[in-house]
């Protein structure tokens, strides 16, 4: 059964096969769990397995709504999401000990837009704690592995479950690029949008200024589908964009889109930059030139500062959003002799080092001694940068970079702190990804195939612009043929 | 010789707003609910569930405040997170506004001494209340605490004066003002026993002359007007002693016992917390059209100092008259709506000074509650003027409309308590009063003029008291020569 390796457009056959062939549900099912179970036992990717939600989802779809709504934007389109977005259905623990059987009694904004649409939410995936950083390796249940290298990270699990052809998208937050990263360590795409383009309600953010829900798929048709379903205004979340979310699946393939593309002049100075990237991103540069599109070296002084600026500010917003854990009212408690000793205990116990280090750097960068050097300092960047992005997004149709500097590093380097570790607070991973957050604008990564692990190339379109990133994307694809792991599960 | 010592006092009141739902959540607002009844995702703060949506009607009652109290309203409405642990904190910071307050700079004057003294406003902001503890017995011994979580999330107003209240007194008079000013816009009911008005007091003694702060304490827990008033004494007078002995006022705060009548140290130590103060991401900037404001400052009544002048200089009433009148907005309105249909200002004034709110207070009823129209006292008033109910008969209608809401004319219909102003009829009963008590007639002609006094009442008390005196009076005398 090809159910899952299909892109969601071609889904529709395959669900009209099986209902001509009258071929059970369960059938389906059965072929959906043998496949999520196995990719589960290699690599890592799910923290929850949702199998009778996936058969008892698929029966009702196939029973009931396919036939009374054949015009399902997502009809049997099999979704994962990261273990911070809420669901009432699954366990929400962003992958740390603190919510281990925390079980939310709402459903992010995103759920129901999913279901409406006809998709299966077949399960939750495996993160760092919490959603900060993106070595895959700092969940409270084990690291991740990449399909294509078990040695190596897979960044998120909502990237390599989609690599890995156990869903045909899944859903994860991006907050300074984690799902971009992720997404270019697995050689999958992915796209952030615009600030406010997707619903917030539910996600358990931890920095709620710069982070969005964010799609990974295989194909641009199905992010654009996935990205259709869930866009718009949400009156849970106030932050959402007023304006309609277009139809990005009908708009798709309209003519019209890259014709001017600029390139930081800089773009070579990250540290960590590996030659093989520099040789791939060239080489698109060419294609792209080949095709007509015109390229443009420009200058933006301020964008190495990107990372950081964000490392401070979420830091401090993260300090201050996970501050409702302590042993209270939900989620793990320690034992303490009196309230301020349980807090102690609740968060030394519930919480994992690294993460602990990042909250204690938040604490202390607000702090009225630092607040001025570096909360407000890193709030001045951001400000320069947005404009510095902004202008330059006025006058061409998109920015390019790199996604990020070096591909899927060996797991346990950042323990090993060999030098492109994945620290929290000096973050080379997100070197080119966090300036997108910075200025909340809309960023995707395509994945380019490489001898070993594949690398990705980000393009940054100005605010509410997702479409001309979708259309670069298709223009992308078209060029560079991708590939997937042949994996024996 | 021992220093003078003048007293600096600035106020930090809490006032929670009458808004029907939290501030930033859907839950009822209602006082004495069975706890966490009033709850959700968000005021508990559930991971994932803590997304906030403004509550409008708090942003207008905060915007109604900072202009009923003469302040700038800002120009763009921001909140901010002020982040600290305590269990009854859901969300590990409260949702305030630290760094634009919605009104700055404003005033209340009081009238101190026949003088009117004005008290800055530092700053006014809208922020959210926190949750409540429940001990067994005292803090201190209680074995566990229990945490109601009804109360997290309620819209309060924070109001911030500057240190210019100079005693416990103006301190008084000055919360009774801004109470007053805030039931007149209808923001608070501000029932200091309920909680929805909290007063902490700031305060320091310094040498009289002197231009520098002393070192002040923070006074917390006082829990009626009374009580801010005897505690704020207290720790002057323990201050002035502190001083006079050689000793130094620690900065400290200090918990107020009602009970022992003194105030008690709650930490050893005042350490300046760090809140560490930034913008709430999640909610955006808010600029408040100048229609909006337009339509909230045309929505402000006539506030208690406009009133209390108009009251003084159009119905010429004293300012002891005017002071009271205008205290509450209902008695004032009251006062007006009587007057509308008898227009003797004085008159009306003593009757409501007098008689209604005695029985207000003996009954424990509130204005609102009164069951007398306002047009009723005046027609009551004006059968009295007319002559067709004496003064004494018209207090006893007066205590049955209180009671039965009845109008005045029904009562004294229904009793017959018409005045007799009828000469004929009257003159018989004089007769028969004379004719009965020769003894007393004796007395009136050898000069004692008590005696009439006597004849009077024994012709009020044949005819109930329905006898109108003035007749009486005329009559006796004439037929005693």
């Amino acid at each position: 059964m090809n159910y899952l390796n299909c892109s969601i457009e071609q889904l529709a056959t395959q669900i009209k096969e099986i209902q001509d062939k009258s071929t059970p549900p369960q059938e389906v099912s059965r072929a959906i769990i043998g496949r999520c179970t196995g990719v589960q036992k290699e690599f890592n990717v799910f923290i929850s397995l949702g199998e009778d939600i996936i058969s008892s989802e698929l029966e009702r779809l196939f029973r009931d709504r396919l036939p009374e709504n054949g015009r399902l934007k997502l009809a049997g389109a099999i979704g994962v999401l990261g273990d911070n977005i809420a669901t009432s259905r699954y366990l929400t623990t962003c992958a740390s000990r603190m919510l281990q059987s925390y079980r939310p009694p709402f459903d992010a904004g995103v759920v129901a837009r999913l279901e409406d649409s006809g998709a299966v939410i077949a399960g939750k995936t495996n993160m760092d704690e919490f959603g900060v950083g993106c070595s895959g390796e700092n969940s409270y249940f084990n690291s991740i592995k990449n399909p294509w290298n078990k040695k190596h990270t897979a960044g998120s699990g909502a990237a390599a479950a989609v690599l890995a052809g156990s869903a045909h998208f899944a859903l994860a937050s991006d907050a300074r690029g984690e799902l971009r990263q992720a997404a270019s360590y697995c050689g999958v795409i992915a796209l952030k949008p615009t600030y406010g383009r997707i619903s917030r309600k539910g996600l358990l953010d931890y920095a709620s200024s710069l982070e969005t829900i964010g799609i990974a798929a295989r194909h641009i048709a199905d992010l654009a589908a996935v990205l259709g379903a869930v866009a718009g205004e949400d009156p849970d979340d106030v932050t959402t964009l007023q304006s309609a979310a277009p139809d990005y699946l009908s708009l798709l393939r309209e003519n019209g889109g890259v014709r001017q593309v600029a390139v930081p002049a800089n773009w070579q100075d990250a540290p960590y930059l590996e030659e093989e990237m520099k040789d791939l991103f060239q080489e698109q540069l060419k294609k792209l030139e080949a095709l007509g599109v015109k390229i443009h070296f420009v200058e933006l002084p301020h964008l190495q500062y990107a990372s950081l600026a964000a490392a401070i500010i979420s830091a401090v917003e993260a300090f201050s959003n996970l501050s409702n854990y302590d042993g209270v009212r939900f989620g793990y408690r320690g034992e303490g002799k009196h309230l301020q000793d349980m807090y102690a205990q609740t968060r030394s116990e519930g919480f994992s080092s690294r993460l602990k280090k990042f909250l204690t750097f938040g604490a202390l960068v607000s702090t009225a001694n630092y607040y001025q050097d570096y909360f407000l300092r890193a709030q001045k960047l951001r400000t320069v940068i947005a404009g510095e992005l902004e202008a330059c997004l006025q006058e061409f149709d998109l920015l390019l970079t790199p996604t990020t500097p070096f591909q899927a590093p060996e797991l346990g380097a950042a323990e090993g702190g060999s030098g492109r570790s994945r620290e929290e607070l000096l973050d080379p991973a997100g070197y080119y990804t966090a300036a997108a957050n910075l200025a909340g604008l809309p960023a995707l990564t395509f994945p380019l195939q490489a001898a070993g692990l594949p690398y990705g190339l980000q393009l940054l379109s100005k605010k509410e612009d997702e479409l001309t990133l979708l259309k670069a994307g298709l223009l992308l694809e078209k060029e560079n043929p991708l590939a997937w792991p042949d994996l024996a599960l | 010789m021992l220093p003078e010592f003048e007293t600096v006092i600035g106020l930090e009141v809490h006032v929670e707003l009458l808004t029907d739902t939290k501030l930033f959540c859907g839950c009822s607002t209602a006082f004495g609910a069975e706890p966490n009844s009033q709850v959700c995702p968000l005021c508990l703060g559930l991971p994932g569930g803590t997304l906030p949506k403004l509550n409008e009607k708090a942003l207008e009652f905060t915007i109604k405040t900072a202009m009923a109290l003469n302040c700038r309203v800002a120009e763009e409405i921001t909140f901010d997170r002020k982040n600290y642990y305590y269990a009854d904190l859901p969300k590990g910071y409260q949702i305030s506004q630290y760094f634009y307050p919605t009104g700055r700079d404003g005033y209340v004057e009081i009238h101190v001494d026949g003088q009117t003294k004005r008290i800055g406003i530092h700053q006014i902001h809208l922020e959210e209340d926190t949750g409540k503890l429940l001990h067994v017995g005292s803090i201190i011994s209680s074995p566990f605490s229990r945490v109601d979580f009804n109360r997290a999330g309620v819209p309060l107003i924070e109001i911030v004066t500057e240190p210019d209240i100079r005693s416990a007194e103006e301190a008084r008079l000055f919360l009774q003002k801004l109470r007053s000013i805030l039931q007149y816009i209808a923001v608070s009911d501000c029932k200091m026993e309920e909680g929805s008005m909290r007063c902490d007091a700031n305060i320091s003694i310094r040498p009289v002359g002197s231009r520098e702060f002393g070192t002040k304490t923070e006074l917390k827990n006082m829990n009626s007007f009374r009580a801010v008033y005897r505690g704020i004494e207290y720790e002057v007078e323990r201050q002035r002693s502190v001083v006079l002995e050689g000793g130094k006022v620690i900065p400290e705060t200090r918990h107020w016992d009602e009970e022992e009548g003194v105030t008690k140290a709650m930490r050893s130590k005042f350490v300046s917390a760090d809140y560490r103060c930034f913008p709430d991401p999640n909610i955006p900037p808010f600029k408040p059209s100048p229609e909006w404001l337009e339509k909230i400052r045309s929505s402000i009544p006539e506030l208690p100092d406009a009133r209390y002048a108009r009251f003084i200089n159009e119905y010429g009433l004293p300012p002891y008259d005017a002071e009271i009148l205008t205290a509450s907005r209902e008695l004032a309105d009251f006062y007006d709506a009587v007057l509308a249909g008898y227009n003797a200002p004085k008159a009306v004034s003593n009757w409501i000074m007098s008689e209604l709110l005695r029985l207000l207070n003996s009954t424990n009823t509130g204005i609102e509650d009164c069951k007398i129209k306002p047009e009723d006292l005046g027609k009551l008033l004006q059968m009295i003027d007319n002559g067709t109910i004496s003064g004494k008969i018209a207090k006893g209608v007066f205590e049955e409309m209180f009671a039965t809401g009845e109008k005045p004319e029904k009562i004294i219909e229904k009793k017959g308590l018409t005045q007799i102003s009828d000469e004929d009829e009257l003159s018989r009963i004089v007769d028969a009063v004379i004719a009965g008590n020769p003894g007393s007639v004796e007395d009136y002609r050898k000069g004692k003029d008590r005696a009439l006094g006597f004849l009077v009442g024994q012709v009020m008390k044949e005819t109930k008291g329905k006898a109108n005196p003035q007749l009486v009076n005329k009559l006796l005398k004439e037929k005693l020569g």
